[in-house]
């Protein structure tokens, strides 16, 4: 055979492996963004879930805590800060606020033991952590999906697609230290 | 150990883990054909098409049947029954799973409860979007909080690296071996079988031996197989049980909960799930052995402390 078919041969079939390895990164790169879309969702259903767990909390425990006004001030401030939150990090940092608050409103309630004994308010209790709990986790997911990301299109050969693509690499959220250490209701 | 590297440290364990599969496929399919070979040499006299006539509708209908009604098996066998929200013990167990789910980026498992006073836990499923992680009571009464979420964790990372599927096939391929060597050993003692393969001359002779050797010696085989991977498995989950919850602590107080459990009771069905509980309920086996479905207590314990 001439020569000359055998490196086109040649030709044919790197490009056809350059257009396989392609086809590869776009789909992951894209399979990977959506990931991330979808645990950012994920984190907002759970701060709204928790938002609206509140006024009923509230309803609760309003006629045992007629002298903490205060406690329960800060805890209907931080939910209205959650509920006009438009970035994702004004989001979490509303979150954080609202936690701490329910920290000392959980703390204020062990002086209480009528309180304590109401099955209603035991139930907010057990819900609303566990809200925190999925909120906590689904940070989690989120930057463990950006960082996963990330590494794919920053590192070879995945950095030479995504330039490609127009693709660059996201944000992590920031976790205060503090929130990291999930509020433990006493069981 | 600092955060990135227990990052690499469970990404180069699920590499291997899924190395490790193809592997233990490979084995097992392998055994399967010589197992289907052997067979034709001891009746069919090395015609390999009438025994693969024979043998093959057989054991893909038994691995059929087998994997398909797997789940209900295990369910039925462990007595286990959906977890009720209404108990507060229980409708914790579903938040922590819920909380685990969201963690892995899974699909919500179905949540069920196994009546007995031992710790113990196991996942069944085909895939995660089926997956069923089931609790016994006893665990839910002694494990605290952060205990139990090891526990969950490391039955949802089983769910996350396709653990309960590789399981399900490894026993009905397992099971189907050691079906098709259970029928030859029968023929062989009744006397039925292998006399043709003699009149070929001594080579064949030798072979027919072989052949009968292999196929009594093959559910041996398979079955050290599906443990070693078993064992593998365990340790995966455990680490990547730690990597969910970043707490290693939680799932190795929990095991050592139950080393220390006083309750030797059984849970029902235990000779069916063994395998898929997080701890052997079999207590008798010694440590290390090669018959052992899961790796010592001490050893994993050792592991998730030096995360």
């Amino acid at each position: 055979m001439d020569p000359i078919w055998w490196v086109l041969i040649i030709v044919v079939i790197l490009v056809v492996f350059f257009l396989l390895i392609y086809w590869g990164f776009y789909n992951k790169i894209i399979r990977m963004e959506n990931r991330i879309d979808n645990s950012w969702a994920q984190i907002d259903v759970q701060l709204k879930r928790r938002a609206d767990l509140i006024p009923n909390l509230m309803e609760t425990v309003k006629g045992y805590m007629k002298h903490e006004r205060e406690v329960l001030e800060n805890v209907t401030k931080a939910r209205s800060a959650l509920m006009s939150a438009k970035t994702p990090q004004e989001n979490i940092d509303a979150d954080n606020m609202l936690t701490g608050a329910l920290k000392s409103l959980f703390a204020v309630a062990e002086n209480y033991p009528d309180l304590k004994a109401n099955q209603n308010f035991l139930n907010l209790q057990d819900e609303l952590t566990n809200t925190e709990n999925k909120i906590a986790y689904s940070r989690q997911h989120f930057n463990d999906s950006v960082l996963a990301f990330n590494n794919t299109i920053e590192t070879f050969p995945g950095l030479w697609f995504a330039k490609r693509m127009g693709r660059k690499a996201r944000e992590m959220l920031q976790i205060p230290e503090a929130s990291k250490e999930l509020p433990k209701v006493k069981f | 150990m600092g955060h990135m590297e227990k990052k690499l440290l469970v990404e180069d364990h699920i590499r291997r883990n899924k190395r490790l599969t193809i592997v233990v496929c490979t084995l097992m399919a392998l055994l399967f054909v010589g197992v289907v070979f052997s067979l034709g040499f001891i009746f069919f006299r090395g015609n390999h098409l009438i025994s693969l006539i024979f043998a093959l509708p057989i054991a893909i209908g038994y691995v059929v049947i087998t994997y398909s009604v797997s789940v209900q098996t295990v369910i039925a066998a462990a007595k286990a029954r959906p977890a009720n929200p209404r108990i507060r013990e229980e409708k914790l167990l579903i938040y922590k799973v819920e909380e685990m789910a969201i963690a892995a980026g899974l699909p919500m498992p179905k949540v069920y409860v196994q009546e007995s006073d031992s710790i113990n836990a196991f996942a069944t499923g085909k895939k995660p979007e089926e997956g069923i992680i089931c609790v016994t009571s006893g665990a839910l009464r002694k494990l605290k909080q952060d205990e139990l979420e090891g526990v969950v964790a490391h039955e949802m990372s089983h769910i996350k690296n396709y653990d309960i599927l590789l399981a399900t096939i490894s026993i009905a391929v397992v099971g189907a071996i050691a079906l098709i060597s259970e029928i030859v050993f029968w023929s062989i003692l009744w006397g039925g079988a292998g006399r043709g393969g003699g009149r070929k001359g001594e080579g064949n002779a030798i072979a027919l031996v072989l052949a009968i050797v292999f196929i009594i010696l093959a559910p041996i085989f398979s079955r050290l197989v599906y443990l070693a991977i078993s064992r593998k498995r365990e340790y995966l989950a455990d680490s990547s049980g730690a990597y969910l919850t970043r707490n290693p602590e939680g799932l190795a107080k929990a095991l050592e909960r139950i080393n220390n459990d006083s309750i030797r009771e059984k849970p029902e069905g235990s000779k069916t799930v063994a395998p898929l509980y997080i701890s052997n309920p079999f207590r008798r086996e010694s440590k290390g052995s090669i018959w052992a479905t899961h790796p010592p207590i001490d050893e994993r314990i050792r592991r998730l402390r030096s995360m």
